[in-house]
């Protein structure tokens, strides 16, 4: 998947239609960082990716980057 | 010969709890996203003084206005709230209702696939000749297990009292069943303590929540993976019962799922690939009432004529457990 895309479904899926969302934006420390913004980041990597991501891997990412990295670096464009 | 559910009633304490009532306690909250995303306006809750079992002979005596008591001969309970360690909750039931003394009572411990469970073993105890009319009462009120701080899960239990009677027929409109049991998820949805294992003190690290809301004696669940487990199991159970039953999903007329919230059902149902149109999504008035829900919704579709005589239903209910199991049933 391209970078580019990833961004625009978790902007959607997430709702961060005011964020200026790249790829160095610290995630977590948004606003609207919160439990079901992780039920969506879940899904978007199930559906999307076909990978499972635990509450423990979670906890431990901060920027989109570091979610791409959690996902598979091999997975995006 | 068969079994069949014959009789459902409903009862749902008077006091709610609405997005709006959550957003005056806790202003940061997003309140506008709660109903849009997980498909939530409000909840019931029981009173202070209004326990599990309360709610439980409410609705039975609901249905015993319209049902011969005396037709019971075995009750079945489900709850995650008792009254006491012991007796079992559905002794009192059975003096407070005045149902015969010559019946079986019993409670099991079960959460969201609570349900399914009950009416599995109520269609053993009548398919084996040694019942005829079973009384099946889901029952709960996590409210009351829930910390006053925790806005995620206030957000989305509900209480209720559901019951509902299963009969032998002519015909039989229970069809197979799948059960499933994983323990490996027992720390994602539970009440540390209370029980024996730490009565009064201990089971913090079941919790990995570092929120105010972080209470040993408090319901802990950890919402990521109670979803990783949702989209995992659901899927697999489907298939499987279809497949038990010799059907395929274009054979069923109607799917109820465990209302868990909206947001997890949308998912499953994409991901499982089912016609949105029978497919059941409603617990805006009572939000997830755990053993409660899918009782509550087969009403729902029976009074909305969402589901007619003879439709093929598949259910199916997952949670705290891990525990799922589904079936599919002919009303």
């Amino acid at each position: 998947m391209k970078t580019s895309e990833f961004i625009e479904i978790l902007v959607e899926d997430l709702e961060l239609e005011n964020v200026d969302l790249a790829v160095d934006t610290e995630l977590t420390e948004l606003d609207d960082y919160d439990s079901l913004a992780i039920m969506s980041i879940i899904a978007i990597a199930d559906e999307h990716f076909d990978t499972t991501l635990t509450a423990v891997q979670l906890a431990n990412i901060n920027t989109v980057q570091s979610l791409m990295d959690l996902i598979g670096s091999d997975k995006f464009e | 010969m068969g079994v069949k559910i014959s009789n459902i009633e409903v009862y749902l304490p008077k006091d709610t709890l609405s997005n709006d009532d959550l957003a005056i306690e806790f202003p940061d909250w997003h309140s506008y996203k709660i109903e849009k995303k997980l498909g939530i306006a409000q909840r019931h809750i029981a009173a202070e003084d209004e326990t599990a079992l309360d709610l439980g002979i409410k609705a039975t005596e609901k249905l015993v206005e319209k049902y011969d008591k005396n037709n019971i001969d075995f009750v079945i309970l489900c709850t995650q709230s008792p009254d006491y360690y012991l007796p079992s909750s559905s002794c009192i039931l059975q003096e407070k209702i005045g149902l015969r003394t010559d019946i079986g009572a019993f409670d099991y411990n079960l959460g969201c696939s609570g349900f399914v469970y009950g009416l599995g073993i109520a269609k053993g105890l009548i398919n084996s000749g040694m019942a005829n009319s079973v009384l099946l009462v889901t029952a709960e009120t996590y409210s009351k297990h829930i910390n006053k701080n925790d806005i995620a899960n206030r957000s989305i239990f509900g209480d209720a009292g559901v019951a509902t009677i299963i009969e032998k027929s002519d015909k039989e409109h229970v069809n197979e069943f799948i059960f499933g049991t994983n323990g490996v998820g027992k720390n994602n949805l539970i009440v540390p303590q209370g029980g024996f294992k730490h009565k009064d003190s201990g089971g913090e690290d079941k919790i990995n929540d570092k929120t105010k809301s972080a209470d040993p004696k408090c319901l802990f669940m950890n919402g990521p993976e109670i979803f990783n487990f949702t989209i995992e199991a659901v899927p697999v159970a489907i298939s499987s019962v279809l497949e038990k039953n010799n059907c395929t999903m274009d054979d069923i007329e109607y799917v109820i799922f465990h209302q868990a919230n909206k947001y997890i059902l949308n998912y499953l149902r994409k991901k499982i690939n089912i016609d949105k149109a029978k497919f059941h999504i409603n617990m805006t008035e009572t939000g997830n009432t755990v053993s409660a829900t899918i009782p509550i919704a087969l009403k729902d579709a029976l009074e909305n004529e969402t589901i007619k005589k003879d439709d093929k239903v598949l259910i199916c209910g997952f949670g705290v457990g891990y525990s799922w199991s589904a079936t599919i049933i002919e009303i």
